[in-house]
Protein backbone atom coordinates (compact mmCIF):
# COMPACT_ATOMS: atom_id res chain seq x y z
CA UNK A 1 0.00 0.00 0.00
CA UNK A 2 1.38 3.43 -0.91
CA UNK A 3 0.15 6.51 -0.69
CA UNK A 4 -0.88 8.69 -3.97
CA UNK A 5 1.65 11.47 -4.65
CA UNK A 6 1.74 14.76 -2.40
CA UNK A 7 4.00 17.56 -1.30
CA UNK A 8 5.72 17.71 1.46
CA UNK A 9 5.85 20.72 4.06
CA UNK A 10 8.08 20.54 7.25
CA UNK A 11 7.64 23.70 9.14
CA UNK A 12 8.78 24.51 12.64
CA UNK A 13 7.07 27.14 13.65
CA UNK A 14 3.38 27.47 14.35
CA UNK A 15 3.50 31.03 12.06
CA UNK A 16 4.75 29.11 8.95
CA UNK A 17 1.79 26.38 9.41
CA UNK A 18 -0.94 28.63 9.52
CA UNK A 19 0.52 30.44 6.31
CA UNK A 20 1.07 27.05 4.26
CA UNK A 21 -2.50 26.22 5.71
CA UNK A 22 -3.65 29.63 4.35
CA UNK A 23 -1.97 29.08 1.02
CA UNK A 24 -3.45 25.26 1.11
CA UNK A 25 -6.68 25.57 2.72
CA UNK A 26 -8.52 22.35 2.20
CA UNK A 27 -5.93 20.68 -0.30
CA UNK A 28 -4.19 20.05 2.77
CA UNK A 29 -3.89 18.16 5.79
CA UNK A 30 -1.62 18.12 9.36
CA UNK A 31 0.32 15.25 10.16
CA UNK A 32 0.23 14.64 13.75
CA UNK A 33 1.03 11.41 15.36
CA UNK A 34 -0.22 9.84 11.76
CA UNK A 35 -2.14 6.93 12.92
CA UNK A 36 -5.03 7.38 11.58
CA UNK A 37 -4.63 9.91 8.37
CA UNK A 38 -1.06 7.91 7.11
CA UNK A 39 -3.37 4.68 7.02
CA UNK A 40 -6.22 6.58 5.55
CA UNK A 41 -3.72 7.43 2.90
CA UNK A 42 -2.27 4.71 2.39
CA UNK A 43 -5.37 2.88 1.50
CA UNK A 44 -5.41 6.04 -0.48
CA UNK A 45 -9.24 6.82 0.92
CA UNK A 46 -7.73 10.30 2.22
CA UNK A 47 -5.11 12.03 -0.87
CA UNK A 48 -4.08 14.81 0.43
CA UNK A 49 -2.40 17.15 -1.87
CA UNK A 50 -0.55 18.33 0.66
CA UNK A 51 0.80 17.72 3.99
CA UNK A 52 2.21 19.41 6.54
CA UNK A 53 3.89 17.77 8.74
CA UNK A 54 3.64 19.30 12.44
CA UNK A 55 6.98 16.77 14.08
CA UNK A 56 9.11 19.83 14.44
CA UNK A 57 6.96 22.94 15.34
CA UNK A 58 8.77 24.22 18.67
CA UNK A 59 6.24 23.80 21.40
CA UNK A 60 3.59 22.10 20.44
CA UNK A 61 4.20 19.52 22.97
CA UNK A 62 4.40 21.12 25.78
CA UNK A 63 2.56 19.92 29.22
CA UNK A 64 2.95 22.14 32.11
CA UNK A 65 0.16 23.24 35.32
CA UNK A 66 -0.59 26.55 35.64
CA UNK A 67 -3.01 27.72 38.62
CA UNK A 68 -5.27 24.33 38.72
CA UNK A 69 -5.16 24.31 34.87
CA UNK A 70 -3.59 21.61 33.15
CA UNK A 71 -1.95 22.88 29.60
CA UNK A 72 -1.55 19.81 27.13
CA UNK A 73 0.22 20.68 24.06
CA UNK A 74 -1.42 19.22 20.98
CA UNK A 75 1.11 17.01 19.77
CA UNK A 76 1.35 15.62 22.94
CA UNK A 77 1.79 11.63 22.70
CA UNK A 78 -0.76 9.43 24.40
CA UNK A 79 1.39 7.68 25.89
CA UNK A 80 3.29 10.27 27.07
CA UNK A 81 -0.10 11.79 28.56
CA UNK A 82 -0.73 8.35 30.38
CA UNK A 83 2.28 8.28 31.90
CA UNK A 84 2.85 11.69 33.26
CA UNK A 85 2.10 12.83 37.20
CA UNK A 86 0.97 16.15 35.97
CA UNK A 87 -2.06 14.45 34.10
CA UNK A 88 -2.45 12.34 36.69
CA UNK A 89 -3.41 15.23 39.25
CA UNK A 90 -5.14 17.54 36.62
CA UNK A 91 -6.91 14.86 34.35
CA UNK A 92 -6.52 11.41 36.27
CA UNK A 93 -9.86 10.56 33.94
CA UNK A 94 -7.54 10.64 30.86
CA UNK A 95 -5.65 8.57 32.06
CA UNK A 96 -7.77 5.72 33.25
CA UNK A 97 -9.12 5.86 29.43
CA UNK A 98 -5.67 6.08 27.35
CA UNK A 99 -4.99 3.00 27.94
CA UNK A 100 -8.06 1.64 25.96
CA UNK A 101 -6.76 3.99 22.96
CA UNK A 102 -5.73 1.15 20.53
CA UNK A 103 -2.15 -0.27 21.87
CA UNK A 104 0.66 0.95 23.12
CA UNK A 105 2.91 0.97 19.83
CA UNK A 106 0.22 2.99 18.32
CA UNK A 107 -0.39 6.09 21.61
CA UNK A 108 4.03 6.08 21.39
CA UNK A 109 2.89 7.98 18.50
CA UNK A 110 -0.77 9.21 18.57
CA UNK A 111 -1.22 12.18 19.87
CA UNK A 112 -4.15 13.73 22.23
CA UNK A 113 -4.38 16.52 19.78
CA UNK A 114 -4.52 14.83 16.44
CA UNK A 115 -7.61 12.21 18.06
CA UNK A 116 -9.76 15.65 19.03
CA UNK A 117 -8.97 17.15 15.39
CA UNK A 118 -10.00 14.13 13.82
CA UNK A 119 -13.04 13.28 15.56
CA UNK A 120 -13.56 10.05 15.15
CA UNK A 121 -16.83 8.75 16.69
CA UNK A 122 -15.13 5.78 18.19
CA UNK A 123 -12.48 7.48 19.09
CA UNK A 124 -12.12 7.72 23.32
CA UNK A 125 -10.07 11.29 23.29
CA UNK A 126 -13.03 13.40 22.19
CA UNK A 127 -15.73 12.09 24.67
CA UNK A 128 -13.19 12.52 27.38
CA UNK A 129 -12.55 15.60 26.69
CA UNK A 130 -16.33 16.30 26.49
CA UNK A 131 -17.26 15.29 29.95
CA UNK A 132 -13.82 17.31 31.16
CA UNK A 133 -15.41 20.31 29.12
CA UNK A 134 -12.33 20.81 28.41
CA UNK A 135 -11.42 23.86 26.21
CA UNK A 136 -8.88 24.14 22.90
CA UNK A 137 -6.84 26.97 21.55
CA UNK A 138 -6.98 27.13 17.86
CA UNK A 139 -4.84 29.19 15.81
CA UNK A 140 -4.99 30.31 12.47
CA UNK A 141 -3.75 33.49 10.32
CA UNK A 142 -6.17 35.91 12.09
CA UNK A 143 -5.07 35.10 15.41
CA UNK A 144 -6.29 33.15 18.10
CA UNK A 145 -9.70 31.55 19.94
CA UNK A 146 -10.38 29.18 22.29
CA UNK A 147 -13.66 26.73 21.95
CA UNK A 148 -15.18 24.35 24.85
CA UNK A 149 -15.45 20.87 23.78
CA UNK A 150 -19.45 20.94 23.55
CA UNK A 151 -19.21 23.65 20.81
CA UNK A 152 -16.11 21.89 19.14
CA UNK A 153 -17.43 18.83 17.87
CA UNK A 154 -19.78 19.45 15.09
CA UNK A 155 -21.36 15.57 13.29
CA UNK A 156 -19.23 12.94 11.57
CA UNK A 157 -15.51 13.57 11.78
CA UNK A 158 -16.70 17.62 12.36
CA UNK A 159 -15.40 20.05 14.34
CA UNK A 160 -15.16 24.04 14.68
CA UNK A 161 -11.46 23.85 13.19
CA UNK A 162 -11.43 26.25 9.91
CA UNK A 163 -9.27 24.57 6.75
CA UNK A 164 -6.46 27.69 8.08
CA UNK A 165 -6.72 26.80 11.56
CA UNK A 166 -4.62 24.41 13.53
CA UNK A 167 -5.17 22.83 16.91
CA UNK A 168 -2.09 24.10 19.30
CA UNK A 169 -3.38 23.01 23.05
CA UNK A 170 -5.78 21.63 25.19
CA UNK A 171 -6.92 23.00 28.58
CA UNK A 172 -8.40 20.89 31.75
CA UNK A 173 -9.56 22.95 34.74
CA UNK A 174 -8.09 20.71 37.70
CA UNK A 175 -10.79 18.65 39.24
CA UNK A 176 -12.59 19.86 42.32
CA UNK A 177 -12.73 18.46 45.56
CA UNK A 178 -15.99 16.65 46.01
CA UNK A 179 -15.87 15.49 42.87
CA UNK A 180 -15.36 11.99 40.78
CA UNK A 181 -14.77 10.36 37.59
CA UNK A 182 -15.06 7.11 35.68
CA UNK A 183 -14.38 5.53 32.28
CA UNK A 184 -15.58 2.27 30.44
CA UNK A 185 -16.05 0.87 27.45
CA UNK A 186 -16.97 -2.74 25.54
CA UNK A 187 -15.58 -3.50 22.74
CA UNK A 188 -14.89 -7.41 20.87
CA UNK A 189 -11.56 -7.35 21.77
CA UNK A 190 -9.09 -4.88 23.68
CA UNK A 191 -7.56 -2.11 21.46
CA UNK A 192 -10.77 -2.65 18.93
CA UNK A 193 -12.82 0.48 17.78
CA UNK A 194 -15.32 0.20 21.08
CA UNK A 195 -19.17 -1.39 20.46
CA UNK A 196 -20.09 1.79 22.65
CA UNK A 197 -18.58 3.57 25.63
CA UNK A 198 -18.79 6.22 28.88
CA UNK A 199 -16.58 8.91 29.83
CA UNK A 200 -18.14 10.73 32.80
CA UNK A 201 -17.19 13.19 36.20
CA UNK A 202 -19.46 13.98 38.64
CA UNK A 203 -19.42 16.04 41.93
CA UNK A 204 -20.97 16.32 45.14
CA UNK A 205 -22.00 19.03 47.50
CA UNK A 206 -21.77 19.14 51.08
CA UNK A 207 -24.55 17.50 51.79
CA UNK A 208 -23.77 14.56 49.79
CA UNK A 209 -26.54 16.12 46.87
CA UNK A 210 -24.99 15.87 43.20
CA UNK A 211 -24.12 19.32 42.15
CA UNK A 212 -22.74 18.13 38.58
CA UNK A 213 -22.52 15.66 35.71
CA UNK A 214 -21.10 15.52 32.88
CA UNK A 215 -21.96 11.95 30.85
CA UNK A 216 -20.14 11.54 27.03
CA UNK A 217 -20.85 8.84 24.89
CA UNK A 218 -18.47 7.18 22.13
CA UNK A 219 -19.68 5.11 19.48
CA UNK A 220 -23.31 5.95 19.46
CA UNK A 221 -23.51 9.15 17.26
CA UNK A 222 -22.18 11.28 14.62
CA UNK A 223 -19.22 12.39 17.13
CA UNK A 224 -19.00 12.57 21.09
CA UNK A 225 -22.68 12.48 22.64
CA UNK A 226 -23.02 14.73 25.61
CA UNK A 227 -25.79 13.10 27.51
CA UNK A 228 -27.39 15.94 29.13
CA UNK A 229 -30.79 14.12 30.00
CA UNK A 230 -28.71 11.70 32.15
CA UNK A 231 -26.88 14.86 33.95
CA UNK A 232 -30.06 16.25 34.57
CA UNK A 233 -31.73 13.00 36.30
CA UNK A 234 -28.94 12.97 38.41
CA UNK A 235 -28.66 17.22 39.27
CA UNK A 236 -30.13 18.07 42.83
CA UNK A 237 -30.24 14.75 44.16
CA UNK A 238 -28.58 12.03 45.93
CA UNK A 239 -26.63 9.39 43.59
CA UNK A 240 -28.49 6.54 44.81
CA UNK A 241 -29.28 3.14 42.61
CA UNK A 242 -32.07 4.81 41.34
CA UNK A 243 -30.77 7.40 40.56
CA UNK A 244 -28.26 6.40 38.03
CA UNK A 245 -30.94 3.65 36.72
CA UNK A 246 -32.76 6.96 35.88
CA UNK A 247 -29.54 8.15 34.09
CA UNK A 248 -29.27 4.86 32.41
CA UNK A 249 -32.59 5.09 30.98
CA UNK A 250 -32.20 8.73 29.99
CA UNK A 251 -29.27 7.69 27.99
CA UNK A 252 -31.02 5.23 26.44
CA UNK A 253 -33.57 7.47 25.22
CA UNK A 254 -31.61 10.28 24.09
CA UNK A 255 -28.77 8.76 21.54
CA UNK A 256 -29.45 7.44 18.26
CA UNK A 257 -26.58 5.11 17.58
CA UNK A 258 -25.53 3.26 14.65
CA UNK A 259 -25.83 -0.51 13.43
CA UNK A 260 -22.42 -2.15 11.84
CA UNK A 261 -21.66 -5.79 11.04
CA UNK A 262 -20.67 -5.88 15.15
CA UNK A 263 -23.77 -4.87 16.73
CA UNK A 264 -27.21 -2.99 16.49
CA UNK A 265 -28.67 0.16 17.33
CA UNK A 266 -30.64 -1.44 19.69
CA UNK A 267 -27.66 -3.74 21.20
CA UNK A 268 -25.66 -0.59 21.36
CA UNK A 269 -28.13 1.83 23.11
CA UNK A 270 -28.59 -1.19 25.80
CA UNK A 271 -24.68 -1.31 26.11
CA UNK A 272 -24.32 2.34 26.60
CA UNK A 273 -27.43 1.86 29.49
CA UNK A 274 -25.08 -0.70 31.10
CA UNK A 275 -21.98 1.07 30.97
CA UNK A 276 -23.61 3.83 32.42
CA UNK A 277 -24.21 1.78 35.54
CA UNK A 278 -21.71 0.67 35.74
CA UNK A 279 -19.41 3.69 35.29
CA UNK A 280 -21.79 6.10 37.42
CA UNK A 281 -21.10 4.41 40.70
CA UNK A 282 -17.41 4.61 40.13
CA UNK A 283 -17.27 8.01 39.46
CA UNK A 284 -19.69 8.89 42.70
CA UNK A 285 -17.78 6.92 44.93
CA UNK A 286 -14.36 8.28 44.03
CA UNK A 287 -16.64 11.71 44.19
CA UNK A 288 -17.15 10.97 48.02
CA UNK A 289 -13.56 9.92 49.23
CA UNK A 290 -12.50 13.05 47.46
CA UNK A 291 -14.78 15.04 49.49
CA UNK A 292 -14.08 13.34 52.72
CA UNK A 293 -10.18 13.87 52.18
CA UNK B 1 -27.29 -2.00 4.53
CA UNK B 2 -31.25 -0.63 5.50
CA UNK B 3 -31.70 2.95 5.76
CA UNK B 4 -35.39 2.97 7.24
CA UNK B 5 -37.43 6.03 8.13
CA UNK B 6 -40.28 8.73 8.23
CA UNK B 7 -40.42 12.14 7.31
CA UNK B 8 -42.92 14.80 7.32
CA UNK B 9 -42.97 17.53 4.36
CA UNK B 10 -45.13 20.65 5.09
CA UNK B 11 -46.98 20.55 2.23
CA UNK B 12 -49.38 19.27 -0.29
CA UNK B 13 -48.92 15.41 -1.26
CA UNK B 14 -49.34 16.60 -5.51
CA UNK B 15 -46.24 19.57 -4.86
CA UNK B 16 -44.09 16.80 -2.87
CA UNK B 17 -44.41 14.45 -5.54
CA UNK B 18 -44.00 16.47 -8.05
CA UNK B 19 -40.40 17.88 -6.34
CA UNK B 20 -38.87 14.53 -5.90
CA UNK B 21 -39.44 14.52 -9.90
CA UNK B 22 -37.16 17.07 -10.30
CA UNK B 23 -34.01 16.56 -11.70
CA UNK B 24 -32.62 19.87 -10.29
CA UNK B 25 -34.16 19.34 -7.24
CA UNK B 26 -32.83 16.05 -6.54
CA UNK B 27 -29.41 17.16 -7.27
CA UNK B 28 -29.84 19.65 -4.55
CA UNK B 29 -30.79 16.99 -2.12
CA UNK B 30 -27.83 15.13 -2.80
CA UNK B 31 -24.50 16.10 -1.00
CA UNK B 32 -21.68 18.02 -3.04
CA UNK B 33 -21.86 19.71 -6.21
CA UNK B 34 -24.30 16.67 -7.77
CA UNK B 35 -25.35 16.55 -11.01
CA UNK B 36 -28.31 15.41 -12.30
CA UNK B 37 -29.94 14.65 -15.61
CA UNK B 38 -33.25 13.43 -17.05
CA UNK B 39 -32.45 10.28 -19.46
CA UNK B 40 -35.93 8.74 -20.16
CA UNK B 41 -38.76 8.09 -18.10
CA UNK B 42 -38.25 8.18 -14.66
CA UNK B 43 -34.60 7.48 -15.47
CA UNK B 44 -31.58 9.62 -14.31
CA UNK B 45 -28.13 9.89 -14.72
CA UNK B 46 -25.06 12.15 -13.32
CA UNK B 47 -21.99 12.35 -10.68
CA UNK B 48 -21.75 12.94 -6.86
CA UNK B 49 -19.18 14.61 -4.79
CA UNK B 50 -18.56 12.69 -1.70
CA UNK B 51 -16.39 13.01 1.28
CA UNK B 52 -16.37 12.18 4.53
CA UNK B 53 -13.82 13.03 7.28
CA UNK B 54 -10.44 11.29 6.51
CA UNK B 55 -11.75 10.50 2.90
CA UNK B 56 -10.86 12.76 0.27
CA UNK B 57 -14.14 13.62 -1.70
CA UNK B 58 -14.19 12.08 -5.09
CA UNK B 59 -16.72 12.04 -8.20
CA UNK B 60 -19.32 8.73 -8.29
CA UNK B 61 -20.87 7.88 -10.99
CA UNK B 62 -24.82 7.36 -10.41
CA UNK B 63 -27.79 6.14 -12.19
CA UNK B 64 -31.43 6.39 -10.85
CA UNK B 65 -34.46 4.86 -12.51
CA UNK B 66 -37.75 5.36 -10.90
CA UNK B 67 -40.50 2.26 -11.01
CA UNK B 68 -42.99 0.72 -10.32
CA UNK B 69 -44.42 4.41 -10.08
CA UNK B 70 -48.32 5.25 -8.79
CA UNK B 71 -48.39 9.30 -8.66
CA UNK B 72 -48.48 10.47 -6.37
CA UNK B 73 -47.97 8.03 -3.62
CA UNK B 74 -45.46 5.35 -4.42
CA UNK B 75 -42.24 4.60 -6.07
CA UNK B 76 -39.71 2.22 -6.36
CA UNK B 77 -36.54 3.85 -6.52
CA UNK B 78 -33.36 1.91 -8.25
CA UNK B 79 -29.95 3.13 -7.57
CA UNK B 80 -26.51 2.32 -9.26
CA UNK B 81 -23.32 4.30 -7.92
CA UNK B 82 -19.88 3.76 -8.53
CA UNK B 83 -16.74 5.40 -7.06
CA UNK B 84 -12.73 5.33 -6.91
CA UNK B 85 -13.25 3.38 -3.90
CA UNK B 86 -16.35 1.28 -4.35
CA UNK B 87 -19.84 1.20 -5.35
CA UNK B 88 -23.59 1.65 -3.76
CA UNK B 89 -26.29 -0.67 -5.36
CA UNK B 90 -29.70 -1.33 -4.14
CA UNK B 91 -33.78 -0.37 -3.93
CA UNK B 92 -35.82 2.34 -1.94
CA UNK B 93 -39.39 2.38 -1.56
CA UNK B 94 -41.31 5.59 -1.12
CA UNK B 95 -44.56 5.93 -0.02
CA UNK B 96 -46.07 9.00 0.68
CA UNK B 97 -49.21 9.41 2.59
CA UNK B 98 -51.73 12.40 3.12
CA UNK B 99 -51.08 13.78 6.58
CA UNK B 100 -52.80 17.05 9.08
CA UNK B 101 -55.88 17.26 6.79
CA UNK B 102 -53.82 17.18 3.38
CA UNK B 103 -51.60 20.04 4.27
CA UNK B 104 -48.70 17.93 5.08
CA UNK B 105 -47.10 14.59 3.32
CA UNK B 106 -45.89 11.82 5.62
CA UNK B 107 -43.18 10.32 3.77
CA UNK B 108 -42.29 6.80 4.45
CA UNK B 109 -38.93 5.05 3.14
CA UNK B 110 -36.81 2.14 3.17
CA UNK B 111 -33.71 1.41 1.11
CA UNK B 112 -31.60 -2.13 0.89
CA UNK B 113 -28.16 -1.19 -0.23
CA UNK B 114 -25.29 -2.99 -1.12
CA UNK B 115 -21.95 -1.31 -0.24
CA UNK B 116 -18.77 -2.82 -1.95
CA UNK B 117 -15.41 -2.11 -2.53
CA UNK B 118 -12.56 -0.98 -0.30
CA UNK B 119 -14.80 1.62 1.42
CA UNK B 120 -16.89 -1.52 2.67
CA UNK B 121 -13.96 -3.01 3.57
CA UNK B 122 -12.28 -0.12 5.41
CA UNK B 123 -15.37 2.12 6.34
CA UNK B 124 -17.71 -0.71 7.25
CA UNK B 125 -18.34 1.04 10.66
CA UNK B 126 -18.94 4.41 9.35
CA UNK B 127 -21.52 3.31 6.60
CA UNK B 128 -24.68 3.77 8.89
CA UNK B 129 -23.70 6.94 10.03
CA UNK B 130 -22.59 8.50 6.80
CA UNK B 131 -26.05 7.04 5.29
CA UNK B 132 -28.28 8.73 7.64
CA UNK B 133 -26.54 12.20 7.86
CA UNK B 134 -26.73 11.84 3.90
CA UNK B 135 -30.32 10.84 4.24
CA UNK B 136 -31.12 13.52 6.69
CA UNK B 137 -29.31 16.55 4.83
CA UNK B 138 -31.55 15.38 1.78
CA UNK B 139 -34.03 15.25 3.48
CA UNK B 140 -33.72 19.32 5.23
CA UNK B 141 -32.92 20.30 1.37
CA UNK B 142 -35.81 18.78 0.33
CA UNK B 143 -38.17 20.42 2.73
CA UNK B 144 -36.34 23.87 2.37
CA UNK B 145 -36.91 23.63 -1.89
CA UNK B 146 -40.29 22.68 -0.73
CA UNK B 147 -40.96 26.24 1.07
CA UNK B 148 -39.26 27.76 -1.51
CA UNK B 149 -41.88 26.67 -3.91
CA UNK B 150 -44.89 26.85 -1.84
CA UNK B 151 -43.74 30.77 -0.99
CA UNK B 152 -43.67 31.38 -4.49
CA UNK B 153 -46.85 29.71 -5.42
CA UNK B 154 -49.10 31.82 -2.70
Amino acid sequence: MKPAPFEYHRPSTVDEVTELLARHGPDAKLLAGGQSLVPAMNFRLAQPAVLIDLERVAGLAELREEGGVLRMGAMTRQRAAERSPAVARGAPLLVETLPFVAHPQIRNRGTVGGSIAHADPAAEIPAVMLALDARFHLRGPGGSRTVGAGEFFTGLFGTALEADELLTEVEIAAPAPGSGWAFGEVSRRHGDYALAGVAATVALDAAGRCSGARIALLSVGEGPVLASGAAAALLGGEPTADAVRAAADAVEREIDPPADIHASAAYRRQLAGVLVRRVLPRAFERARAAAVQ
Amino acid sequence: MIVDGEHVFPGPREVVWALLQDPEVLSKAMPGAAKLALVGDGAYEGSIRVGVGPVTAAEWKLSVTLEDRVAPEHYVMQVDSKGPIGFTRGSATVDLAEADGGGATRMRYHADLQVGGKVAGVGQRLIDQVAKMMTQRGLNALGGELERRLAEGA
